[in-house]
């Protein structure tokens, strides 16, 4: 199981994690397809996540999800973590989690590491928290 | 897979409970249908025939009779198993649970009562915990009207073996009718209020050693029904004419001032859903942290103008029944006094809003330092301290609403009054929650008027 804080864009599908739905955006389609953006986060971290199809209307702010074989990359300029083709969410709970919106994994500059370019590296940090979903004052 | 206990969707991970019963059943299905075995079950089997034999009678109703009857052949441990299964299904899974199951819930319970199965007390404690404060859905009053008909239909029968569980009943009923008697619902609540009514009315004048029981609280809670005229005679009794209690250590209503409630009780008035996210709030989240916390617990308890009403049973249960350790209090998590300001702020309505004042403050009045504790009380303090200078308007309304209170919660007892806040401001010095009283009585922005008031009520002899 990872922390947000550990997980890395790539091109897998082998993400497990454990995290709180913040917020979500309006859903829009793509194609004929619904989409929907939302900031998630745990203990250490928060993230952007993109929700597909029915999971849009299915999640609501305040529900803990544990996502399986999800996937951290790019989709259309927006860095995002989602379910993908491969995995799953559950909502396993609600409430009951601490967690953190700094860092924002979305809202880091990343680049391949120079010692091994199938993997990514942070370079520096675009924002401190998401510029979309912003904290609550 | 979709559950057919829960109204839960295919997203949400089945809970563990209901895994257990399901597999259970449908592992020695067979051996549910007569006829049954004569062979005395081991205890791994007994276990699982409990757990089988419960999933039947809430999801078969028609074979619910038949499931029973195998019950009551193979128990051999009075029950308990059985009944701390059904305890574990109210508190994890009641809101959610489809009409039927309920229904069944609500069937077996009555069976276990009926058998007096062991813990049934408490199967009846977390039921009452179920029926939610302010919500006129049929769901919540059904809940309310069932077991309300059950307290009197089966009163013998729990007066002699749990009599504690009516005192629960009491404090239960006597919180909601004062919504119910206060509801514009009028038509839907009728036969419900008047149930309510008598069952409350029997326990007070039949059993009044039951309010004993539950001690200061119950008074406030009459308070409410005043304008009730079975309760307007209760209290004429209750202040004029204590014998008519038929309880000889009862002469005088400031006795029930004196007994401490536990906070069994106020765990009554709240869900376990709400208990597990208050605690949490105050366990793990960070002052400062809290708004997203706040507005989701706002979206799913306190959505209806209505539910608000829940907040007064709130407020008692942070300041009774939560009490923070010092590691916590010392921390930067956030403290009980910064979520009661929040809650007092959402008020809409003034008689509400009222009462959470008085909730906060119920302690006060008659404290006494060698039964009563400082955490009851220092939620109150804190909030009227932290909220100079930026949000003095709250010190203000508080101070006035306690000067208001020592003079008209009880002209007659005045004197026991006025003993009982001087002794919660000095053990709020002496424990040192605040340096001294100065901070109130020589701060800058708050009104002449109210200071002055503060200094009378300190110099009193």
């Amino acid at each position: 199981m990872l922390l947000l804080k550990d997980i890395v864009p790539a091109a897998q599908n082998n993400i497990d994690t454990r995290f709180i739905l913040l917020d979500k955006g309006r859903t829009t389609l793509e194609g004929q397809n619904k989409t929907c953006l939302a900031l998630v986060a745990d203990e250490t971290a928060a993230v952007h996540y993109q929700f597909w199809g029915d999971e849009c209307d299915v999640f609501e702010p305040g529900d803990i999800i544990h996502l399986t074989n999800g996937i951290f990359s790019y989709h259309r300029s927006n860095l995002v973590l989602r379910a993908g083709k491969r995995g799953r969410e559950e909502k396993v709970g609600e409430f009951t989690m601490a967690f953190v919106e700094t860092p924002n994994l979305s809202e880091i500059h990343w680049i391949p590491d120079p010692n091994n370019s199938k993997k990514y590296v942070q370079e520096y940090v675009i924002s401190p928290h998401s510029r979309i979903f912003p904290p609550i004052a | 897979m979709v559950s057919s206990f829960t109204q839960g969707a295919s997203h949400e991970a089945e809970n563990p409970i209901e895994l257990s019963l399901r597999q259970a059943f449908e592992s020695i299905e067979p051996k549910l249908r007569p006829p049954f075995s004569l062979n005395i079950p081991n205890p791994d089997e007994y276990l699982e025939l409990n757990q089988a034999i419960l999933y039947g009678i809430l999801c078969e109703p028609h074979f619910a009779k038949t499931h029973i009857k195998h019950l009551h052949a193979i128990v051999s441990d009075g029950y308990a198993f059985f009944v701390n299964l059904l305890v574990k299904i109210v508190h994890q899974l009641y809101p959610k649970l489809v009409v039927s199951v309920k229904n069944q819930l609500i069937w077996v319970t009555k069976e276990m009562v009926h058998v007096l199965g062991v813990g049934f007390d408490g199967l009846l404690a977390s039921l009452l915990r179920q029926i939610i404060e302010g919500d006129f859905s049929d769901g919540n009053l059904w809940l309310c009207f069932e077991l309300a008909n059950f307290f009197l239909d089966k009163w013998n029968y729990i007066l002699e073996e749990e009599p504690l569980v009516l005192s629960s009943a009491l404090y239960v009923y006597l919180r909601l009718l004062a919504d119910h008697c206060r509801s514009p619902n009028n038509e839907k609540l009728g036969t419900l209020k008047q149930l309510e009514i008598d069952l409350c009315v029997k326990i007070v004048r039949e059993e009044f050693h039951l309010c004993l029981k539950i001690g200061r609280d119950v008074v406030w809670l009459l308070q409410n029904l005043f304008h009730v005229p079975e309760f307007r005679a209760i209290w004429k009794d209750l202040v004029m004419n204590p014998s008519q209690f038929k309880t000889p250590e009862f002469t005088d209503i400031s006795q029930l001032y004196c007994i401490r409630t536990s906070s069994r009780y106020f765990l009554l008035r709240i869900t376990p859903e709400m208990e597990s996210y208050l605690r949490f709030l105050l366990t793990h989240v960070k002052l400062g942290q809290q708004k997203r916390h706040q507005m989701w617990f706002t979206r799913k308890f306190l959505s209806e103008p209505s539910r608000e009403t829940v907040i007064v049973d709130l407020v008692r249960f942070m300041c009774c029944a939560h009490h923070p350790p010092n590691e916590i209090i010392q921390s930067d998590i956030v403290p009980r006094w910064a979520i009661i300001g929040w809650l007092l702020k959402s008020c809409r309505k003034s008689y509400v809003e009222a009462n959470v004042k008085l909730a906060l403050f119920y302690d006060w009045l008659f404290f006494n330092e060698s039964v009563d504790n400082i955490m009851n009380i220092e939620p109150a303090m804190l909030l009227m301290v932290h909220s100079i200078p930026k949000y003095v308007d709250m010190t203000h309304t508080l101070v006035e609403f306690l000067l208001l209170l020592v003079d008209n919660f009880d002209v007659e007892r005045k004197d026991i009054i006025i003993k009982g806040v001087l002794s919660a401001l000095r053990a709020l010095v002496h424990k040192g929650v605040v340096p001294s009283i100065d901070v109130l009585t020589s701060c800058a922005t708050l009104s002449p008027v109210l200071k002055e008031g503060l200094g009378r009520l300190l110099n009193v002899k």
